[in-house]
């Protein structure tokens, strides 16, 4: 039995659907308890033949409910936690929501334990311009100067390595970069910043490192069925990753024209400091857009390696990054 | 001045910004029940200690105010074990869970010698300073009636999360999110009620589509509320529907009414016309037209003075209260009108739940 978490939301469904095509698991869900039929139902319909357990229980949910969810568990993919909102609310939701499955995860004695996570949290302000990001990049030290998403994650993952390390849960972080869809966010922060209707484009010529949906999901359903896989830590971007300017350009002809102004990598720091100061001087009216921190951890031409991903989980980004790309601009252009 | 706030939720992030632009503030100590939820608090706002022990965080750091921002149920026993070890206490609304809390909670506090702030901070935002200015100088006469109008957004920064979320206290409220937010319209028109207790008419309405299936669903989301006393009415009304989310404030006197808007932060105000005819309506809407032109000028000027803040009227009342406890000035919040939008909340909901069960 494989227990999916966040089996609703956008990368849920996907990863469910893969279950049902690719293994002959048993399926549980937890998904938020709710009148409405779940999203995930609409998936579960096309599979007539199989069983899938839709089970309510929102996160942080009882210990005796989190035991009910995990009985007869082998494998948990652990795919909720909170997108956007204030820090403590994610924190409140992702890290303390986690922090219960932890250890009901621990006293049902799963398996596996695979722990979505986010590449967001590797400490690249400390790497040179250029440098390739990889599992071995360590975290970062100061998620504090980070998005309260990446905050969140952040304090999750380290969460999840504490129990690893002193509760012995069976844990795989895989960490997926921005997982591209139909009707997921495109021109998303690394691209830049829509401001005044406009956008403010930052990311010039950097790598975006992009994950197709489907293409995540397989990396996930990988990490949960691949056998002798001991505890690791897996990136996932696909190939042929797209700069954030080829970005803009084909939003542009494919989706609907977007005003923007770019700024050039050389003035990042200055105006991120600018920005600092105009908050400090306003005891905080102007809001920071972005931060120095922001400028030396994101828009430096890093690579990312998915090397890992592909020799140990087999894994290969079956859709190629031009199909990925044209699924998700053609969402947007139907919108 | 040492603080230290307990519950590290969402608004504590505003207590605790806010405390730290009045000079001599320094945040001594953060607490929260949960772990993660300190320590995110404390290192995201370089907050020297942490704990999840209350006892503890008192007597190690013993600041002079303790901010308590964790939910309505466990306001009173937080405030008392604060007060006890010689804190005053700012509470965040509303100040308890009932009026019955509320008298103790005061009652301990007069005894210890000690000051408690409930945050009705709306009631510090600049329009409504000026709104209560204007009736003290006389220039609205006498207030006739008040109208207080909230709006709130079920899917805004803090709706969303309370929507998502089913265990949230705030479902656990008896009047459920409009409880935990009625007291800042009410706060707005109890100043102008003078010390007689008002007669209270309400009224509750779920005009919302049910979604979840369990508590989310239950509570009022359109509440209107009629109160007099004496010879001064006020209406309050709150609304999860009305789009954009406002908050506003009128005061009709006997001499002149006013209209203020807290998202512009601007004020309108109605005196009589003097030209005849037709003539009489040009001359009401140049009026209008130059004071809107007077306000942009006035709110372009804050704005170059950076009081175009969030929460400008938090900071405004702790400012007032800090001083309070230092005794530099009154109490910004009298206990009586505390204790009166406590008592009113009582009713209101009270009401609410009664004319339903009839039904």
């Amino acid at each position: 039995m494989i227990l999916v978490t966040g089996g609703n939301g956008f990368l849920g469904q996907w990863v469910v659907r893969k279950l049902l095509e690719r293994t002959q698991a048993s399926i549980r869900c937890l998904v938020r308890p709710s009148p409405a039929p779940p999203a995930v139902s609409g998936v579960v319909a096309q599979w007539p033949g199989r069983k899938i357990e839709l089970h309510p229980a929102s996160l942080p949910a009882p210990a005796a409910a989190l035991a009910a969810a995990l009985d007869g568990v082998r494998v948990v993919v652990h795919i909720a936690a909170g997108k956007q909102g204030s820090a403590p609310a994610l924190v409140a939701n992702t890290v303390v929501g986690s922090e219960a499955l932890f250890q009901a995860a621990v006293r049902a004695r799963v398996e596996r334990f695979v722990l979505v996570g986010s590449l967001g949290v590797h400490d690249t302000a400390s790497l040179p311009r250029g440098a390739m990001v990889d599992e071995d990049t360590p975290l970062d030290p100061h998620p504090e100067w980070r998005d309260p998403y990446t905050f969140s994650k952040h304090r999750q993952e380290t969460l999840a390595r504490e129990y690893a390390l002193n509760h012995g849960l069976p844990l795989v972080v895989v960490r997926p970069g921005v997982i591209i869809g139909p009707s997921a966010e495109i021109l998303v922060t690394r691209v830049g910043l829509r401001m005044f209707g406009m956008l403010l484009h930052l990311g010039g010529a950097n790598r975006l490192p992009f994950t197709y949906v489907s293409n995540c999901a397989d990396a996930l359903v990988d990490a949960a069925t691949r056998t002798s896989l001991g505890s690791d830590t897996f990136n996932v971007v696909d190939d042929d990753l797209p700069t954030s300017r080829q970005i803009v350009r084909a939003y542009r002809s494919k989706v609907r024209r977007v005003r923007s102004i770019f700024l050039p990598r050389m003035a990042l720091g200055p105006v991120a400091r600018m920005n600092a100061w105009a908050n400090r001087r306003t005891q905080g009216q102007i809001p920071i857009v972005f931060s120095e921190y922001d400028a030396r951890t994101i828009w430096k031409n890093l690579s990312f390696s998915n090397e890992r991903a592909k020799s140990l989980l087999g894994w290969i980004p079956a859709v190629p990054m031009r199909a990925a790309l044209e699924a998700t601009f053609q969402s947007h252009a139907s919108d | 001045m040492r603080i230290a706030v307990v519950g590290c939720g969402q608004i504590a992030d505003a207590h605790i910004q806010e405390a730290r632009k009045i000079e001599g503030v320094e945040v001594a100590a953060v607490c929260d029940s949960n772990i993660h939820m300190a320590e995110q608090a404390a290192r995201r706002f370089a907050v020297p200690a942490s704990y999840t022990d209350l006892a503890r965080m008192l007597s190690e750091q013993r600041p002079d105010i303790v901010h308590i921002t964790t939910p309505p149920a466990t306001h009173l026993a937080i405030a008392k074990l604060a007060i006890a070890q010689g804190a005053h206490v700012y509470v965040e609304k509303p100040l308890t869970l009932d009026v019955l809390e509320a008298d103790e909670l005061l009652e301990f506090a007069a005894r210890q010698g000690k000051l408690v702030c409930v945050g009705h901070n709306y009631a510090f935002d600049a329009p409504a300073r000026r709104v209560r200015e204007l009736l003290r100088s006389g220039r609205l006469g006498e207030a006739v009636h008040v109208d207080a109008m909230m709006g709130y957004d079920l899917t805004g920064a803090f709706g969303g999360v309370i929507m998502g979320d089913a265990h949230h206290w705030v479902h656990a409220l008896p009047g459920g999110l409009p409880q935990n937010n009625i007291s800042h319209p009410l706060s707005l028109v109890v100043p102008f009620l003078g010390d007689a207790a008002p007669t209270v008419t309400a009224v509750g309405r779920r005009l919302r589509q049910a979604r979840f299936g369990d508590r989310r669903d239950a509570w009022f989301d359109e509440i209107r509320v009629l109160l007099h006393a004496g010879s001064v009415s006020a209406g309050v009304t709150f609304s999860c529907r009305m789009r954009p989310i406002q908050m506003a404030l009128a005061v009709y006197g006997t001499r002149q009414h006013v209209f203020a808007n807290f998202e512009s932060r601007t004020l309108r105000t109605v005196a009589a016309a003097d030209a005849p005819g037709p003539f009489r309506r040009l001359q009401l809407a140049r009026r209008d037209a130059v004071e809107s032109r007077r306000e942009f000028r006035g709110r372009f000027w804050d704005f170059l003075h950076s009081r175009l803040q969030y929460f400008e009227g938090m900071t405004e009342l702790l400012r007032q209260f800090y001083s309070a406890t230092r005794g530099a000035g009154p109490e910004p919040i009298p206990m009586s009108q505390a204790r009166l939008v406590s008592w009113l909340i009582d009713e209101i909901f009270g009401q609410c739940k009664a004319a339903e069960d009839k039904t």
